[in-house]
């Protein structure tokens, strides 16, 4: 079991009253799935994704990472479970303007301490794969949005995570662009990465191998 | 990592050139500023230490109280030093300096004089006391002889070479001959002994040979053994009164014992300080050289470590302000899985590169201005640039204020949460806005200090430089060294008086600007052993136009006239005299006082006249008892009243009558305007000091609202955007984001005020003649910050109110 959250629930208090952002959400993830989160904008689809990913708290339920229990984990450690088992891709894609792109690639392994030369050779190895090795000291606003998001991807899985999380990660780009990122997160998941992304396209979550509805805070 | 952590921070100083200048620019003023006040305190506190056993030389004080006025002074008598050397084993040394004041020189056989400012007569343990090295001469027997004498190494060559001048002989003031044992080093700049070059064996000096414990006129140095308690020694210094000083005054007061000395109210209490202390802690009757004040070390101290404080502030408010900007970048740095101390350590190296780039501005700034500064404290400082603990200090300090002011931005930073900041959040809502309004109110409120400090400092200088003086000092030309002429003095007096512009002219060593002073004890006719009665009172020897050239008013009796014969025994006293007699000025005329208190057959001296008071000492001093008296053969100098503003002819002609009379003579002149200016410098210099730095800091705390309000009017593009398509004016939206600013100038404000009145109030406590800090000078102070901060927020804010709101909402 890669992950298990049961009875989570989450909320914010706004004027003495309670407002529920995520209800009773019990999911198991096991290694190797492929899930497609979908739901109306507001549903809270998200704060359910940056819960999993750790970036967010709750409020009540359980949490268990690996057999771990998130609740009791400090920050400290919580930076480690990123280092080594979650990426994370962005709408906004959310690259570092001042890096170039090898740059950017690189700075998840320089936070692993990695040496100098095995950083070449991963980062040499990403711009190969995702075929960017021309760009590769261009900076973010030099590229056009998917290939940003390209960059965005690639850097998310250079230091090998488990598990890539991906919110609306085709949001900003259009159809075709769009595609080509769903056949890489198949392929991807094919060679043994486990990925949950937000999506609001019937047809991008159709690559999915489950899907989750939310409304409301809740899973339909 | 460090090299990836210089590398991005490289960048991104490099992308926002504009916070990046400010930054570095506040922070290298602050730096500069610091660094001069440091050099200079460092020149300061460096006073007389270059002497060899500096720690173990000390100087006798005394404190006498005698005839009502009470006295300080840092000259004791003869016969002390060997009382010194007697009574106390760990004293090791003595050496006694009787001043000379300047002096004539002329090699001997020649016509030309040579005018040297500072001279002194010296005990020949001089050398071995300060452990000055001769550059010619032989250390045995320099200064033993009488009319024996050394030159620095400047007044000597003004005649000879080093080596050629020793054995010559010279005149001095065209009546003694004295022959050069030795030549020294110049004086060091920093030392007591600064404007000294002639040094004039005391062995010739005859005073200082009779045992006469009456009178204070010798500047009395002793060392001690390393192992020496000086703190054990004051009390039996003090015994000294008992031991040496009253069996003198009994000649006097047969039958005088110590314990009635001391029940009629006198006192008299030798203490003794270090050398070291002498420059900053001495203020007495007869310095050796001009000292400075304690207090503005202090007070120069302050400002320096404001200086830094604010520019520090200021850096802490830009970067935090400025890394709202980067809390994207943090978000998605703690998402790639770095944590806080990485995040730390990458925002300390950024605020190193800042602080290193501001140190090197900085020093260079300094440099720039160190010819200016120099000249403002009347300085000689260099850059000690071969000193290598200089270069630590600087890099030590560069590094600590890179740490201190970057660590608040870094954990400020470094707390944003992910999720938050890549969400998007107004900046708002990401926290510190608390803290850089803190910092901000804080920096104004130096600054509206600041401000209250220079106004109040400058009104004084104001008022001083105003203030009815009781004589006239303008136009009043001074001519040094008037009995040089001998009794060709009166002759020359008359020449210059028949000038068509001179209004009058007068011969006396005594100036109310600074110069010669002395004073007596008076006993009244009717009380003539009466320790109670007797008064202190300076006495001035005049001649008959000093009244009329001086301009004082009579406000009752009559000056000196040439037709009353019997004047030789008239006095005039000012009313201070009379306040301490208890007399009225109707009163005091006609009566009978006695210079010659205790003694046989006293010379009688009739009161003819009362002048209003007139301020002879600095504003600082209250005025004392003065009483002025016919006859002085040997007057150092005559003042000349001009009634013309073509000073050049006036001096040229007066130059031409007295190189007619006094051919060889050097002819030596200054204006008594001038002379007062100077009596005031230290409070010039201090009001200069004030300005320039208030300047400043007012400089640093402007970059940083400068910089606050461009980052507050970029944060709100967008509501300004939105708030212009809903139909706002470019004036409402000014006001808008000026208000906030001018809410924080305004708290500034209510917390310096009352503390500027009182600081301010607290200074002025130490001249007797003051004014009042006015309650307009605060709103002043108020107005300019305003004014000041309005000007600086209102660019920005006008700069982003103007913009058209189709492209601020496209930024999104
Ligand atoms: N910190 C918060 N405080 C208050 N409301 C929030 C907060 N975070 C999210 N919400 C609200 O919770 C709901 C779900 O948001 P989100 O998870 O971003 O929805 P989605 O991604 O499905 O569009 C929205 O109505 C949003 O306004
Ligand atoms: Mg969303």
């Amino acid at each position: 079991m890669l992950l298990q959250l049961q009875n989570i629930f989450k909320w914010v208090n706004s004027g003495g009253q309670r407002i529920f952002l995520l209800k009773d959400i019990n999911l198991k993830v096991k290694e190797g799935e492929f899930i497609s989160i979908m739901g109306p904008s507001g549903s809270g689809k998200s704060t359910f994704l940056n819960v999993i990913g750790m970036l967010d708290g709750f409020d009540e339920g359980s949490y268990d990472f690996l057999d771990e229990s998130v609740h009791q984990l400090k920050e400290k450690h919580r930076a480690k479970l990123y280092k080594e088992y979650i990426g994370f891709v962005f709408q906004q894609y959310h690259l570092l303007d001042d890096l170039t792109v090898q740059e950017n690639l690189e700075m998840p392994l320089l936070y692993k301490k990695l040496k100098g030369a095995e950083r070449k050779a991963m980062v040499a190895d990403m711009l190969d794969r995702f075929n960017i090795v021309g760009k590769k000291d261009l900076f973010p606003a030099q590229l056009s949005g998917g290939q940003q998001q390209l960059v965005g991807i690639a850097r998310a899985l250079i230091s090998s995570p488990k598990l890539l999380l991906a919110d609306e990660p085709t949001g900003n780009l259009n159809s075709k662009q769009g595609e080509e990122i769903m056949e890489l997160f198949k392929q991807l998941n094919e060679e043994g990465v486990t990925i949950i992304q937000v999506t609001h396209s019937e047809k991008n979550a159709a690559y999915g191998k489950r899907i989750i509805n939310l409304l409301d805070g809740r899973m339909i | 990592m460090f090299k990836n952590h210089i590398k991005i921070a490289w960048r991104s100083l490099k992308k926002q050139p504009f916070f990046t200048f400010l930054n570095v620019f506040g922070l290298a003023i602050g730096i500069a500023g610091c660094l001069l006040i440091t050099l200079y305190i460092h020149d300061e506190l460096s006073f007389d230490t270059m002497f060899a056993d500096a720690d173990r030389i000390h100087r006798v004080n005394v404190d006498v109280k005698f005839g009502g006025e009470d006295r300080r002074f840092a000259v004791v008598n003869a016969p002390l030093a060997e009382a010194l050397e007697n009574d106390f084993s760990e004293v090791e040394l003595t050496t006694r300096f009787r001043t000379g004041g300047s002096v004539l020189l002329k090699t001997t056989g020649t016509e030309i004089n040579v005018k040297e400012q500072q001279s002194t007569f010296v005990d020949s343990t001089f050398l071995k006391m300060f452990g000055i090295r001769l550059l010619a001469g032989d250390i045995n027997s320099a200064l033993k002889e009488p009319n024996t004498m050394l030159l620095t190494k400047t007044a000597a060559e003004k005649h000879y070479g080093i080596q050629e001048a020793v054995g010559k002989t010279f005149e001095l003031n065209n009546t003694q001959t004295f022959t050069v044992t030795g030549v020294v080093e110049d004086m060091p700049k920093n030392s007591f002994l600064r404007d000294h070059t002639v040094f004039m064996a005391m062995s010739g000096f005859e005073d200082s040979r009779i045992v006469n414990w009456g009178s204070n006129n010798y500047q009395t140095f002793f060392k001690v053994i390393p192992s020496a308690n000086v703190d054990a020694m004051q009390e039996p210094l003090k015994g000294f009164l008992g031991k040496y000083v009253i069996p003198g005054i009994q000649q006097y007061m047969p039958g005088i014992t110590e314990e009635q000395f001391i029940a009629s109210g006198n006192h008299l209490i030798y203490t003794s300080m270090p050398l070291t202390d002498i420059h900053l802690k001495s203020d007495r009757a007869a310095e050796i050289s001009p000292n400075n004040n304690i207090q503005s070390i202090y007070i120069l101290s302050f400002i320096a470590v404001f200086l830094l404080v604010l520019a520090c502030v200021n850096f802490m408010n830009l970067s935090t302000a400025h890394s709202l900007k980067r809390a994207k970048e943090v978000g998605v740095r703690k998402t790639l899985g770095s944590n806080k101390i990485d995040l730390i350590r990458q925002f300390l190296v950024e605020s190193g590169l800042v602080s290193f780039g501001a140190l090197l501005l900085a020093i260079f700034l300094a440099i720039l201005a160190l010819p200016f500064f120099n000249d403002l404290a009347d300085k000689d400082i260099s850059m000690p640039y071969s000193n290598p603990l200089f270069w630590i200090i600087l890099l030590a300090a560069g590094l600590v204020l890179g740490l201190f002011s970057g660590s608040y931005p870094a954990f400020f930073m470094s707390k944003f949460i992910p999720v938050k900041v890549l969400k998007g959040s107004n900046s708002n809502s990401l926290g510190g806005s608390k803290v850089r309004n803190g910092l901000v109110i804080f920096q104004f409120a130096i600054s509206v200090f600041l401000i209250i400090g220079t106004l109040v400092v400058y009104q004084q200088l104001k008022y001083i430089q105003n203030k009815d003086l009781g004589f006239s000092k303008d136009q009043v030309l001074i001519v040094n060294d008037v009995y040089t002429l001998g009794d060709k003095s009166g002759p020359f007096k008359e020449e210059v008086k028949k000038l068509s512009y001179v209004e009058n002219a007068t011969i006396s060593s005594f100036l109310p600007t600074p110069s010669a002073r002395g004073d007596s004890t008076f006993a009244p006719e009717d009380g003539l052993t009466d320790q109670e009665r007797a008064i202190s009172m300076q006495v001035w020897r005049v001649d008959h136009d000093y009244v009329g050239t001086m301009d004082f008013e009579l406000i009752a009796g009559r000056g000196f006239d040439r037709r009353f014969l019997n004047d030789s025994t008239s006095i005039i006293v000012n009313e201070s005299a009379i306040a301490t007699m208890g007399l009225s000025p109707e009163e005091v005329i006609g009566k009978r006082y006695t210079p010659d208190f205790g003694e046989e057959d006293p010379e009688m001296l009739t009161v003819i006249g009362v002048v209003k008071d007139f301020h002879f000492s600095p504003f600082r001093n209250d005025i004392e008892a003065l009483c002025m008296r016919l006859g002085d053969l040997y007057a150092e100098s005559m003042a000349v009243k001009l009634h013309t503003s073509e000073f050049q002819v006036a001096i040229a002609d007066v130059e031409n009558i007295w190189s007619q009379m006094a051919p060889g003579q050097p002819f030596d002149y200054y204006f008594m305007e001038d002379s007062f200016n100077d009596t005031y410098r230290s409070e010039q210099r201090l009001g200069s000091i004030f300005f320039i730095f208030t300047t400043l800091s007012i400089l640093i705390a402007c970059l940083g609202l400068f910089g606050l309000a461009a980052f507050n009017a970029e944060k709100r593009t967008k509501e300004i955007g939105v708030r212009k398509v809903l139909g706002a004016t470019v004036g409402q939206i000014t006001f808008r984001l000026s208000a906030d600013f001018l809410k924080l100038v305004g708290i500034a404000i209510l917390i310096s005020l009352p503390i500027g009145w009182y600081a301010m109030n607290k200074w002025l406590e130490d001249f007797s003649y003051r004014i009042e800090v006015k309650w307009w000078v605060l709103v002043l102070a108020a107005i300019v910050a305003v004014v000041i901060s309005l000007l600086t927020v209102s660019y920005q804010s006008i700069k982003a109110a103007i913009v058209n709101p189709v492209k601020s909402l496209r930024t999104e």
